[in-house]
């Protein structure tokens, strides 16, 4: 075959795949435009409800004179902020928990029973005891954030820390490294893959954590403004603010994804 | 005679038995074991799989302490790991989150003697291996026998006496192997390393070794000593094969096998 030759196959293969990811993005266009024009049409027509399922342009409506007014963006801030604490919080506590667990195989056998007991527990039923414990506010809301995930982390990076090849550590050990240098020089880094996959598990566990955290306690944020959309019967307010935690929870899902695939290609 | 002995010899292992320990039960890996090998020695282990092999390795390595016996390098017990001894495993085990370069420096890192020098030796090594060029890559981007260099490098950065080599060969291809074989055998050689290598292979081992020490197992012993002749000993492994009583020594060394195998198979 000529260099041309296989140069016109690429090409032609080229083409059919980016014409393969045009048809896919039309058609994901395709039906969310029609999901948003039938429920329109739908609630328009009072097929379904309109106060209850509300309708897209007035859910539009409603968000660009809340945005214009200036009373949305305090409580999508706030709502961000408690999430993206309560995330941090959660990866970085289990990822301590789980380091101290694989260092003690001692505190790891006599922690089992209890981590097992916890994670099973619906976390979000100690609420009471956070509003307790935390007064009623911020704090509450960022514990429920952090507890949601902080288990299910240790769990999985403690998991992961397990799985690393032994013979890694024998390398290592050979070599002479302490447990300490086992740790940083083998465990740590053979982890990174698990631990951002990890991360991207969290991010949406954050997010129920501090939406169930804002019904029971606070006075601002989206979880708030759907508590209280519920409370006056305003539907086009909870689907507002719905629609919002939607787009806000890709975002953050997608920087993480994005941060982890910059940081892993050196492990494929 | 009574010389030789009272001078502390590289390695040696006194009375050596050592029980792998489980709630079910306590296997023996290896009985009452005796060796020794002086300075510059190259000795090899061969024996069914399960025979303790790798366990004396972990044991001379200090990854391990004996059940009962004794084990002692330049005379000095060993209680530990320590930076006289280099261990090779099966596969490379190199870590593609570090470049070439910093995988070869691992065990400066680790023992904390990275400097301008060792550095240099360290790359010495890597230009003797002929894999200077891929000093910056990653570890994904290298063969087979490639990352099996590089891993020797990393073993022989920090300058040990003694080389523990763990089917070091075993995941190659065959022509990767007999080459690498050479190399390691002459590398050895040239900077006077004492070696132990376990292996399957049994040409390998007399290719390779000066000494062939036959295991068998349940529980793992020594069975028979081969010592192999000189004009085979000196000679690159790719040479030795093709000598006169290469044969010969292959064929002595496969009947203790049976009879190791046999017996084996008699319990």
């Amino acid at each position: 075959m000529q260099p041309k030759e296989i140069e016109s196959v690429h090409r032609r293969y080229l083409q059919l795949e980016k014409r393969m990811s045009f048809s896919v993005f039309s058609t994901q266009l395709f039906l969310f435009l029609v999901f948003l024009g039938l429920w329109e049409l739908l609630a328009r027509t009072n097929t379904i409800n309109a106060l209850i399922f509300s309708y897209p342009s007035k859910i539009w409506a409603q968000f660009w004179l809340q945005l214009q007014d200036g009373s949305l963006l305090p409580h999508v801030g706030l709502t961000v902020w408690e999430t993206i604490i309560g995330f941090l919080l959660g990866t970085i506590l289990g990822t301590v928990m789980a380091t101290i667990i694989w260092w003690s195989p001692f505190l790891s056998r006599v922690l089992e029973p209890y981590l097992v007991i916890a994670n099973s527990m619906p976390k979000v039923a100690l609420g009471p005891v956070f509003i307790v414990g935390f007064g009623p506010g911020l704090l509450s809301v960022i514990a429920m954030g952090c507890a949601i995930s902080v288990i299910i982390t240790t769990i999985n990076v403690y998991t992961s820390f397990k799985e690393v090849n032994q013979n890694y550590v024998k390398v290592v050990q050979t070599l002479g490294g302490s447990k300490r240098q086992i740790f940083t020089l083998v465990i740590l880094p053979a982890t990174i893959p698990t631990l951002l996959a990890t991360l991207k598990v969290n991010v949406g566990l954050s997010w129920v954590g501090v939406i169930v955290g804002e019904f029971l306690v606070s006075q601002q944020g989206l979880g708030y403004l759907i508590i209280y959309g519920f409370q006056v019967f305003n539907f086009t307010l909870v689907m507002m603010s719905l629609a919002i935690i939607a787009v806000i929870a890709t975002l953050m899902y997608q920087g993480v994804a994005y941060i982890e695939r910059r940081l892993t290609s050196q492990f494929k | 005679m009574k010389q030789i002995s009272s001078t502390p010899a590289k390695i040696e292992l006194g009375h050596v038995t050592h029980l792998y320990l489980s709630t079910t039960r306590a296997f023996m890996a290896v009985q009452d074991i005796n060796l020794r090998v002086e300075e510059g020695d190259f000795i090899c282990l061969v024996g069914p799989s399960g025979c303790g092999k790798t366990t004396l390795l972990s044991l001379i390595a200090g990854l391990e302490k004996p059940t009962a016996g004794k084990v002692w390098i330049d005379g000095r017990e060993v209680s530990g790991t320590s930076r006289q001894v280099g261990y090779m495993l099966q596969q490379d085990y190199l870590f593609n989150w570090r470049s070439i370069e910093d995988n070869v420096f691992l065990g400066l890192d680790i023992q904390g003697i990275r400097s301008k020098e060792t550095e240099e030796y360290a790359l010495h090594l890597l230009d003797e291996m002929e894999l200077s060029d891929v000093r910056k890559s990653s570890p994904l981007q290298l063969s087979g026998g490639m990352r099996q260099r590089v891993a020797l490098v990393r073993t022989l950065a920090c300058q040990p006496d003694v080389l523990l080599l763990d089917e070091p060969f075993s995941a190659l291809d065959y022509q990767t192997k007999l080459k690498l074989e050479d190399l390691i055998f002459s590398t050895l050689r040239r900077h006077k390393k004492t070696a132990v290598l376990v292996t399957h292979d049994l040409s390998e081992s007399i290719a390779m070794g000066d000494r062939v020490y036959i295991f068998s197992r349940n529980p793992g012993r020594i069975n028979s000593e081969i010592v192999v002749p000189n004009p085979i000993r000196d000679a690159l492994p790719f040479d030795a094969r093709n000598h006169d009583g290469f044969q010969d020594l292959f064929h002595r060394v496969w009947k203790e096998m049976e009879v190791v195998s046999d017996a084996a198979k008699g319990n």
